[in-house]
C-alpha cells in the first residue's frame, strides 16, 4: 500500500502532464471559439458593426430553411466519404509496400510525401491548370492516347467538377495515411508474423489476421482525425472552383466561409460552422463510445 | 523477416506497384518542375510544350535575387521547427497521461481537445487576430508558432496516445518493479519504443505548419512572412506569374522531403520483439 | 527567464528608449498598405523621393497578398475591427459602401480642395469615385477600362469587321466559331460580370429597383445566356473561366474575341504580335453602351492619427510624374491626364481603346451588397444558367432579390 502522499502525487500526475497542453490550447483557441459561437446567436454583419440584433436560434432556423445549406451538406457527405475512403485505401497499400525491404526504400518513402509537402494554394493552382480545358495536360494526354475525342471542361461541368476536386484531394492526402500507418506497422511483433508464416498463412491471411488487428487502434484514430480534417477543409476547393459551377462544389465549410467573408454575414456563417461541428461531434462520440472498451483497458 | 519470395516476384509484387504509386505522387510535381525551367513563352501555348525549348533558370534567379523568397523559406523553417518543439513538448506528456492513467474527466478532456479542431479555422481567424493584436503578438514568430502549434496539438495528442497504447503496459510495470522512477521509465523505456510514433507526429506538425496559409497570412506581416504567403503574392489581380510560382512551388517541397528522408530511418520495426518476455 | 522578470525588463526598456529619443522635430510615420501584381516591383524609389521632399514624414509600406481580393480585404477588415488599421491603403469601389457603413473612412473633400494636382485628373474619373452620400473618400490612383480584344487576322479571313453593336457581335461570333476556335471567350467565373455588363446592362437592365426584371433586361439576359446554350459560340469551359483562362484561351488562338483590359495587353502582344487589336465593347440598341471601369484608389482611414501626412503621401502618388512612375509598377493606366501623352508601357492601340471606352465606363452601384454580388451571387447564378440548371429569367430574379429583397 503506497503512502498517502505518494498516492496523492500519483493522482495529480496526469493532470500535471496535461497542464501545458491545456494552457496553450486554452490561451490561444478558447477565446476565439467561444466568441465565434457567441456570434452565431446574433445577426452580425461585419459592415454593420453598430447594429447587431440578438436572434437566438434565428440563424439556425434560417439554415434549415436554406436550400443551399442542404445542398452543401449533401456535397460535404459525398466529399468526406469519397476523399477519406480513397486516401485511406491508397495510403494503406502504400504503407504496406513501404514496409517491405528493398534497396531504394528510403528514397521511396521520402518521395511519397511530396504531395503532402505542398501548400494548398500550389496544389489548387497546379491541378486547375492540369484540368484546364485548353492548356491542361490531362486533356492533352487523354487526347493523345485516344481515350477521349475532344477536350473535356473538367471544372466547368457539374458532373465532373466534384470528382475532379476529389482526385486532387486524394493526391494531396494519401501520404498522411501512408506515413501514419507505416509508423503503426513498426509495432507489429515480428514473431507473430513469423509464427503465422510458419503455420502456412499466405501474405493476405497474415495481413488480415495479424497485421490489421495490431494496428486497428492507429487506423481508427487516423481515420477519425482525417475525417475531421477533410470535413473542415476548404483551401483547395476554394482555389480550384470557388464553390462552382453553380453550387456543385459547395461544401458546408465553404458555404460558411463565403457567407462570412463574401456576404460579411458573420453570425450566419458562425451558425453554419457550429452545425458542422455538432455533426462531427456525433462521429467523435460514436468513436469514443465504441473505443470506450479499449480506452478503459 | 525472411523474405523467401524470388527476386522477380518481389519486383512485381512490391517494387512495380510502388513505382506506379510514386509516379502518381510525383506527376503533378514533375509538371511543375518542368514549367519552372521553361521560358515564359513556352508556358501558355498550344499545342502543349512538354519539354522546355530551352532550359532556363531565370525564374529561380528572379525568385531568389529579386524577391524575399529565400528569407521566407527560412521564416517558414523557423516557424515549423518552433511548432514542432512546442507541439511535441506539450503533446508527449499529455498523451502519456491519456495512455497510462485512468482519471476523472479523461474521456471528456480527450474529446474536448478534438472539438477545437472541429471548428473551421477560417471562422476563427478574425477573433484570433483581435486576440493576437491585444497580446501584441502580431507579426512575431511567437504569434505564428502559437497559432500553428495550437491547431496541431489536439491531433498530435490523439495520434501519440494511440501509438503509446500499442506499447504494452506490462513493460512500464516491469520497469517500475526493477526500481525505476516514473521519469526514468518514460525516458529509457517508453520513448525509445514509441519513437516511430513521435517521429510521425513531429513530421505531421512540421508539414501542417509548413503548408499553413491562413494563420500565416493573418498573423504575420513583412517581418515574419512565411513561404506560403510569399507564393500567394505571385498570384495577382491581373496576372499569374507562372514561372515564379512554379519555381517557388518546386523549392517549397524540398525541405520537407529531405527532412523525411533523414527521419524515416527511425521508422523501423521489431523494437518490441521479445520485450515483454 | 521568469515571466515577471521579463515583463519588468520589457517595460524598463520601453521607458528607456522613449526617454532616449532626441527631442528633435517629431517624425510622423504613415502606414500604407498596397498590393502589386508583380512582387519584384517595389515602391521604394517613390518612397525615397517622397521622404526626401518631406523629411518630417516616414512611410511604412506593407504589401498584402491579394488572394483574389479575399485575403487583402479580410486583412483590412480584421485590422479595422481590431483597431490596427493602417493610415491609408489601396482600395476599390466595390467595398466603399461597406467601409463607409463601418465608419472606417475619412472624407477628404477639404484636403482635395486644397490640392493642386486635382485638376490633372479628369472629371469622369472623379465622378466615378464619389460615394453615394456625396462626399469624397477615395483618391483615384489608377484605372483600366474593359474593352474587346479581337483577332484582326481571323476577322479578315472570315470577312467580318469588328462589331459595334450586338447584332454584329453575334454575327461575328458565329462566323468565327469553326474547328476548335470559338467566337467569344466568355468569362463565367467570379469577376465575369464585366463580360455580362456590356450586353445586359448595356442592353437595358439596371441596378435600380425593378431594373433587373424589366422586359428589356430579361430579354437582354436571355440573349446573353443564349450565346452559350443556343448559339454555342463560347468554349465549354466558359462557366468557370476566370481572367487567367480567357487571356490564355485568346493568346493560344482558342477564341477570337475576349473582353479584358490593358493590363493584359503586353502579354497579348508578346504572344500574338500584330494579330491582336482592341475596340470598345459593342453598344446596345439605344447606342449608349456599358463597360466596367476597373478602379483602384487610395483612401485615408478615420482611425488614423496622421491624416494630413497620409493625404500628403497619397496625393503624391496621384500627382503627375509620380503617378506615371507608380503605374509603371502596377501595369495599369495613370489617372493623370498629363501622363497619358507620354505613356509608353502599353501599346498605343490599347490605350486608345481604353480612352475611347471612358464615356461608357461605369461601376456597379455603391451599395454594401455589391461585393457579395460580384463574388458569389452573379457567378453562381450565371453558371447555373449557362449549364441549363436554371432559366435566364430565374437568374435575373435572383439578382433583383439580392439587391431589393
Amino acid at each position: 500500500m503506497k503512502p498517502i502522499a505518494a498516492r496523492k502525487r500519483l493522482i495529480l500526475t496526469p493532470y500535471a502532464f496535461l497542464a501545458p497542453a491545456l494552457l496553450v490550447t486554452a490561451a490561444v483557441i478558447l477565446f476565439p471559439v467561444v466568441q465565434t459561437a457567441w456570434m452565431s446567436l446574433f445577426d452580425y454583419v461585419l459592415f454593420r458593426p453598430r447594429s447587431i440584433p440578438f436572434v437566438g436560434a434565428g440563424n439556425f432556423v434560417r439554415a434549415f430553411g436554406d436550400p443551399v445549406f442542404w445542398l452543401s451538406l449533401w456535397n460535404s457527405a459525398i466529399w468526406i466519404g469519397a476523399v477519406v475512403a480513397l486516401q485511406f485505401a491508397l495510403g494503406l497499400a502504400t504503407a504496406l509496400l513501404l514496409n517491405q525491404s528493398f534497396w531504394w526504400r528510403g528514397v521511396a518513402r521520402a518521395l511519397v510525401v511530396v504531395p503532402w509537402a505542398l501548400p494548398s494554394v500550389i496544389i489548387g493552382l497546379m491541378w486547375t491548370w492540369m484540368y484546364d480545358f485548353n492548356l491542361g495536360v490531362i486533356n492533352d494526354v487523354l487526347l493523345r492516347i485516344g481515350l477521349i475525342g475532344e477536350p473535356i471542361a473538367w471544372l466547368a461541368r457539374s458532373d465532373t467538377t466534384l470528382p475532379a476536386v476529389i482526385l486532387a484531394l486524394v493526391w494531396q492526402g494519401f501520404p498522411f495515411f501512408a506515413v501514419v500507418i507505416l509508423a503503426g506497422l513498426q509495432t507489429v511483433p515480428a514473431e507473430l508474423l513469423e509464427a503465422a508464416e510458419i503455420d502456412g498463412a499466405t501474405p493476405f491471411q497474415r495481413l488480415r489476421t495479424v497485421t490489421l488487428p495490431c494496428i486497428m487502434d492507429v487506423i481508427a484514430t487516423a481515420l477519425l482525425l482525417r475525417t475531421i480534417w477533410v470535413a473542415n477543409s476548404l483551401d483547395v476547393i476554394l482555389v480550384m472552383t470557388g464553390g462552382g459551377p453553380g453550387y456543385a462544389t459547395h461544401t458546408l465549410p465553404l458555404y460558411a466561409f463565403l457567407k462570412a467573408y463574401s456576404s460579411m454575414e458573420f453570425g450566419y456563417g458562425a451558425a453554419l460552422a457550429l452545425i458542422l461541428t455538432a455533426l462531427l461531434l456525433f462521429v467523435v462520440f460514436a468513436y469514443v463510445r465504441r473505443a470506450a472498451g479499449d480506452l478503459d483497458k | 523477416m525472411i523474405d523467401r519470395r524470388s527476386r522477380l516476384r518481389r519486383v512485381l509484387e512490391i517494387e512495380l506497384p510502388l513505382i506506379l504509386i510514386i509516379a502518381f505522387a510525383l506527376a503533378p510535381y514533375a509538371w511543375m518542375v518542368l514549367t519552372s525551367i521553361k521560358p515564359d513563352a513556352d508556358i501558355s501555348t498550344r499545342p502543349l510544350q512538354y519539354l522546355p525549348s530551352t532550359v532556363t533558370l531565370e525564374h529561380y534567379g528572379t525568385l531568389l535575387n529579386r524577391t524575399t523568397f529565400a528569407t521566407n523559406l527560412l521564416n517558414s523553417l523557423v516557424v515549423a521547427l518552433g511548432a514542432v518543439a512546442v507541439g511535441l513538448g506539450v503533446s508527449v506528456p499529455a498523451a502519456y497521461a491519456f495512455s497510462r492513467f485512468r482519471f476523472r474527466g479523461r474521456r471528456l478532456l480527450m474529446t474536448s481537445f478534438l472539438v477545437i479542431n472541429m471548428f473551421p479555422i477560417v471562422l476563427l481567424i478574425i477573433p484570433l487576430f483581435v486576440l493576437m493584436r491585444a497580446l501584441g503578438l502580431l507579426d512575431t514568430f511567437i504569434g505564428v508558432i502559437a497559432g500553428h502549434s495550437t491547431f496541431a496539438i489536439p491531433f498530435a495528442i490523439w495520434m501519440l496516445t494511440s501509438y503509446m497504447n500499442a506499447i504494452p503496459r506490462e513493460l512500464d510495470e516491469a520497469s517500475t518493479l526493477d526500481g525505476a522512477t516514473l521519469l526514468q521509465t518514460i525516458r529509457l523505456i517508453l520513448v525509445p519504443l514509441v519513437m516511430p510514433g513521435i517521429v510521425t507526429t513531429a513530421i505531421y506538425i512540421f508539414v501542417t505548419s509548413w503548408n499553413e496559409y491562413l494563420f500565416a497570412m493573418m498573423l504575420s506581416g513583412q517581418n515574419v512572412r512565411t513561404v506560403t504567403v510569399a507564393l500567394q503574392l505571385f498570384i495577382g489581380e491581373f496576372t499569374v506569374q507562372w514561372g515564379l510560382l512554379t519555381a517557388g512551388g518546386t523549392l517549397v517541397a524540398i525541405p520537407v522531403t529531405i527532412l523525411f528522408l533523414i527521419v524515416q530511418k527511425r521508422l523501423v520495426g521489431g523494437l518490441t520483439a521479445g520485450a515483454v518476455k | 527567464m521568469e515571466r515577471r522578470t521579463f515583463i519588468k525588463l520589457a517595460g524598463a526598456t520601453a521607458l528607456a528608449t522613449s526617454l532616449a529619443r532626441p527631442a528633435v522635430a517629431q517624425q510622423t510615420t504613415v502606414r500604407w498598405w498596397y498590393h502589386f501584381d508583380k512582387p519584384e516591383n517595389t515602391p521604394d524609389e517613390l518612397i525615397a523621393a517622397f521622404e526626401a521632399a518631406n523629411p518630417d514624414i516616414k512611410i511604412e509600406a506593407e504589401s498584402i497578398p491579394w488572394g483574389g481580393g479575399g485575403d487583402y480585404y479580410t486583412r483590412l477588415f480584421a485590422a479595422i475591427v481590431a483597431g490596427g488599421a493602417p493610415d491609408c491603403a489601396m482600395v476599390k469601389l466595390n467595398n466603399q459602401a461597406q467601409l463607409i457603413e463601418m465608419g472606417a473612412l475619412e472624407p477628404i473633400d477639404a484636403m482635395v480642395a486644397g490640392w493642386d494636382g486635382r485638376t490633372d485628373i479628369s472629371d469622369d474619373i472623379w465622378n466615378v469615385n464619389k460615394s453615394a452620400d456625396g462626399k469624397q473618400y477615395y483618391l483615384p490612383l489608377q484605372y483600366v477600362v474593359l474593352y474587346l480584344y479581337y483577332r484582326p487576322d481571323l476577322f479578315e479571313a472570315a470577312g467580318v469587321a469588328p462589331p459595334t453593336n450586338f447584332e454584329e457581335f453575334l454575327a461575328a461570333a458565329k462566323a468565327l466559331t469553326q474547328g476548335d476556335v470559338y467566337g467569344f471567350g466568355m468569362r463565367g467565373g467570379p469577376g465575369g460580370h464585366d463580360n455580362w455588363g456590356p450586353f445586359v446592362l448595356g442592353g437595358g437592365a439596371s441596378f435600380e429597383k425593378g431594373g433587373m426584371v424589366s422586359d428589356a433586361a430579361l430579354a437582354a439576359n436571355r440573349w446573353y445566356v443564349g450565346l452559350g446554350t443556343e448559339h454555342k459560340v463560347i468554349p465549354p469551359s466558359a462557366p468557370t473561366d476566370g481572367f487567367r483562362q480567357i487571356v490564355d484561351n485568346f493568346k493560344s488562338g482558342r477564341t477570337a474575341m475576349a473582353i479584358h483590359h490593358v493590363g493584359s495587353s503586353n502579354e497579348m502582344v508578346e504572344a500574338l504580335g500584330d494579330k491582336v487589336s482592341a475596340v470598345p465593347v459593342p453598344r446596345g440598341p439605344d447606342g449608349k453602351g456599358w463597360t466596367l471601369f476597373g478602379d483602384e484608389s487610395n483612401a485615408v482611414f478615420s482611425s488614423s492619427a496622421n491624416k494630413e501626412a497620409a493625404f500628403r503621401w497619397i496625393s503624391f502618388l496621384s500627382t503627375g510624374k509620380n503617378n506615371v512612375a507608380f503605374n509603371r509598377l502596377t501595369g495599369q493606366l495613370p489617372v493623370v491626364t498629363s501622363g497619358a501623352a507620354e505613356w509608353t508601357l502599353h501599346q498605343a492601340r490599347f490605350v486608345e481603346a481604353s480612352a475611347a471606352s471612358l464615356p461608357m465606363a461605369a461601376v456597379p452601384p455603391d451599395s454594401p451588397l455589391t461585393a457579395d454580388f460580384v463574388r458569389t451571387v452573379w457567378p453562381t447564378n450565371m453558371q447555373q444558367a449557362l449549364l441549363g440548371q436554371i432559366t435566364p429569367d430565374a437568374m435575373m430574379q435572383a439578382i433583383e432579390a439580392h439587391f431589393h429583397g
